[in-house]
């Protein structure tokens, strides 16, 4: 792995996000209803007001236009202004930016830290009560409905138990760390819960896959301890499938949990999607798939880096 | 100002009486009023803009800060607020012109007024109001009014007189009333994206300490409040109000049982039985002003413009099953306009549950059922789609209700529920063949954009010259006598055409701790936040 091939891939990308961007244009231009919309039944705004508000926005020229113009702004930073709130996209953007990682990604190593030891703990004891335990704890994870998830937890921590609070990312007037950590607990353990449910089910049939291998019995026989094939021996080999589930899963820490965010009022991105889809706010609704793009396509190179760490016969030139 | 709205409305003479002796009842304990507490209400939607002028929702932060002239009280009548008297014809306040084709309107100020920043309020904010949002660059979600002025004169501080162009019997609910622009710190600035669209400022009970994107709204008392009351205490009693923003309805229900929020304005109809089953908290019916309607598409399939067809879907209707179906807070209305105005008229044709009559009325005008129970006239079933808002529970619910009563009768209707700007798309141009949603209005409602051939929200193809007429009286005479005959006229004959058919008037439930003396809710569209200065915590 050199340099000069990571700024291969990195100068690659800048097509490829073009190309996206072309198709997510396309596709938001294509849906039902436009950004005026919302003044369609509102008897005041007048006609030569529309007019007057289309040329504001750029809305009336040809979508060709309207797209180069947006594509050649948006690569030298000018992010526009958004529809419904009038501040500078780039602004409403970055103000839910720390939330969404703080959020996420606090799921995101949680899941990591917990789902990868109870992967490796299913598949070296397989077929014992530990491996049932934690097979029906995976697929509770994966089927459970987020919502009711969180809506049950809610009542337990926040109004049986008046431990936790329900909502919210801090006490008004308070913010400090403890308080954030206390708002964080619950939605982190729901989104934790989810992912952990699913990689661990990788880690663990990769494992199996990898400890059912002639040189790990050669290993064995040549009287290697049980920890050492395990570890050293076994999981290497077991991460590179799993590496590729979690290193696509991660481009989502940016992208913003929709459901989790709502249901929590927390006040990131995926929430900021969700109002800006249903106002038709094209300048945001662009800049978050761009940045939800961006980071996939990051998570996609960052999985190939990983793998030629994790197996030195893999190489890139 | 109106779209995204909650619907809702009611028979309000009987649920105001109600809503009243609750508010008398809670005021009743005098003595206890005091100075102090915060009060945390749950907000169900994220605040786009705190500019009452550009914010796509009814504004229920903002009208704890910006202040208008007049505002709509309890009953939807207008009272005085930075004006010291509502302007009518008896009064002198307005005075028509001999042709009856402009009036003047002229207000006196009420002296004494600060904004929040300390600086005397005069009539020189209310012209800069007007120029501000009437300015083409400025880009409002609602300009309301703005054109039907030629120009302000303020002869002095304290006086503003209003040439208007024409007689606008409506210009109590436009303009002056949603709120008063601060002249010394927005002249010269773009109000697209100067920071009053998150600070804003007012002569209000409240002013915005620190605003939260996504999270919440601190507001703290207005040192500066000329309300007092009647022991001579300056208002508002309340030292804080936070508004929390929880877009999820279960957890804003969470929050208040929690006590997380002490008050939430809108609650699903769904989680108010185990929301009055705890101690704490009180639930109040607003009878909204607005009412759910079944529209027809008059330019959709041909069936629809055949009265009898319309006729049958009326009869075969059952209100007290849709009512029922959404815990029984929905009133069934029969006309459009709903019961809390004077000129709502009972003299409508009724068209009262009925499916052996709407089967008759189906078989005589050619309607056959087929092998699968549907009608159809030469080849044509009786078969619709039926769009309403995707995701609002309470119009989909009772949308699966009025599914089954129209199989009843022969006549098939399919779900096609769309959102956001998809279904405003569709209900302009009319890309439905049924539509069911609700309208809601100011305490001054035109008729005539929605019914009159080219009213803006008239996306079904209605039109019926006589209608035209009678709404262009309504909505050009300051005379209540003419006005209320002309709606009542509109009602009768409205009925009869049934382009629309009334279904309820689906009240809004607040849930509100019983520590919060003073409260009194508000069904206009200046929400129930239009006058918080005389609310207090009980100790």
């Amino acid at each position: 792995m050199s340099l000069s091939y990571i700024f291969k891939r990195l100068l690659g990308m800048i097509p490829l996000l073009l190309g996206v961007s072309l198709i997510l244009f396309g596709v938001l231009h294509l849906a039902p209803g436009g950004p005026l919309d919302v003044y369609a039944d509102n008897p005041s705004v007048t006609q030569e007001a529309l007019e007057q508000m289309k040329r504001a926005f750029g809305l009336d020229q040809p979508l060709p236009v309207q797209y180069f113009r947006w594509v050649t702004a948006f690569f030298q930073g000018e992010w526009g202004f958004s529809i419904r709130t009038a501040q500078p996209v780039m602004e409403e953007v970055l103000s839910r930016v720390p939330a969404t990682l703080m959020l996420s990604g606090s799921a995101f190593f949680l899941a990591l830290v917990v789902a990868l030891p109870l992967g490796i703990l299913s598949a070296t004891r397989r077929y014992t009560g530990v491996d049932y335990f934690i097979t029906l704890m995976s697929f509770l994870g994966i089927s459970m409905p987020v919502f009711w998830l969180a809506l049950m937890l809610q009542l337990l921590f926040a109004v049986q138990w008046r431990l936790l609070p329900s909502a919210g990312m801090q006490t008004i007037g308070d913010g400090s760390l403890l308080d954030i950590l206390r708002h964080l607990a619950l939605p982190v353990f729901i989104l934790a819960f989810a992912s952990v449910a699913g990689w661990s089910r990788y880690m663990r049939s990769s494992m199996v896959e990898i400890l059912n291998q002639d040189y790990i019995r050669t290993a064995r026989a040549k009287g290697v301890s049980a920890r050492r094939v395990t570890y050293s021996h076994a999981f290497r080999n077991a991460l590179i499938p799993v590496v590729t589930v979690v290193a696509l899963d991660s481009a989502a820490i940016l992208s913003g949990a929709v459901i989790t965010e709502t249901i929590f009022a927390w006040p990131g991105l995926g929430r900021l999607f969700i109002d800006s889809m249903n106002g038709r706010d094209y300048p945001v609704l662009m800049a978050l798939l761009m940045v939800g793009s961006f980071a996939l396509v990051v998570s996609n190179l960052v999985a190939d880096l990983a793998y030629s760490l994790i197996d030195p016969r893999i190489r890139y030139d | 100002m109106g779209n995204q709205l909650q619907t809702a409305n009611s028979t309000m003479q009987k649920r105001l009486a109600l809503g009243l002796s609750a508010a008398i009842l809670l005021s009743g304990m005098g003595m206890a009023q005091q100075r102090g507490g915060t009060l945390t209400v749950g907000l169900s939607y994220d605040i786009d803009t705190l500019n009452v002028y550009s914010t796509g929702f009814l504004g229920d932060v903002q009208a704890t800060v910006a202040e208008g002239l007049v505002a709509p009280n309890e009953k939807a009548e207008y009272v005085p607020v930075l004006a010291t008297r509502v302007p009518t014809i008896q009064n002198g306040g307005i005075k028509v012109a001999a042709d009856n084709k402009s009036m003047v309107v002229t207000y006196q100020l009420r002296p004494g007024v600060k904004w929040s920043d300390g600086k005397p309020f005069t009539s020189a904010d209310v012209k800069f109001t007007w120029e501000t949002v009437k300015d083409p660059k400025f880009i409002a979600e609602s300009k309301d009014g703005t054109e039907d002025i030629s120009s302000i004169s303020t002869p002095n501080d304290l006086t503003v007189v209003v040439n208007y162009k024409r007689v606008a019997p409506d210009f109590k609910s436009t303009l002056f009333t949603f709120g008063i622009l601060p002249k010394h710190t927005l002249e010269g600035k773009d109000l697209n994206t100067d920071n009053y669209n998150q600070m804003p400022l007012g002569t209000g009970p409240f002013k915005v300490t620190q605003y939260v994107k996504g999270q919440f709204v601190v507001l703290d008392r207005n040192p500066f409040y000329w309300r007092k009351d009647k022991a001579g205490v300056q208002l508002p009693y309340l030292d804080k109000m936070i508004f929390k923003i929880i877009p999820d309805s279960n957890t804003l229900v969470t929050q208040l049982k929690s006590g997380e929020i002490q008050m939430a304005t809108s609650v699903p109809y769904s989680q108010i039985p185990q929301l009055s089953a705890q101690a704490g908290l009180n639930v109040i019916k607003n009878p909204v002003l607005s009412w759910q309607h079944l529209d027809f598409n008059l330019k959709g399939p041909a069936a629809l413009r055949d009265i009898n067809v319309r006729k049958a879907v009326a009869y075969g209707l059952d209100r007290a099953t849709i009512s029922k179906a959404l815990g029984g807070y929905p009133i069934p209305i029969d006309t459009v306009v709903v019961p809390v105005f004077s000129y709502s008229s009972k003299a409508v044709p009724k068209y009262a549950y009925d499916p052996a009559k709407a089967k008759q009325l189906l078989e005589a005008a050619g309607y056959k059922a087929g092998g699968d129970g549907i009608r159809a006239k030469n080849g044509q079933r009786l078969s619709f789609n039926i769009m309403a808002q995707a995701g609002r529970s309470t119009d989909e619910d009772a949308q699966q209700v009025m599914i089954a009563q129209m199989k009843a009768i022969g006549i098939e209707l399919k779900p096609d529920n769309k959102a956001g700007v998809a279904l405003r798309d569709a209900r302009y141009k009319g890309g439905y063949d049924l539509y069911y949603g609700g309208w809601i209005t100011s305490a001054d409602p035109s008729y005539g954009v929605f019914y009159s051939t080219k009213g803006v929200n008239n996306g079904q193809g209605y039109s019926n010259p006589k209608i035209d007429a009678l709404l262009a009286t309504a909505d050009s005479s300051l005379d209540p006598a003419v006005r209320n005959k002309a709606l009542r006229d509109f009602q009768t004959l409205l009925m009869q055409d049934l382009p629309s058919i009334p279904v309820t008037s689906n009240p809004s439930m607040i849930v509100v701790t019983d520590k919060l003396g003073g409260f009194v809710s508000n069904p206009t569209n200046m929400t129930n936040f239009v006058n918080t200065s005389g609310w207090y915590m009980k100790k």
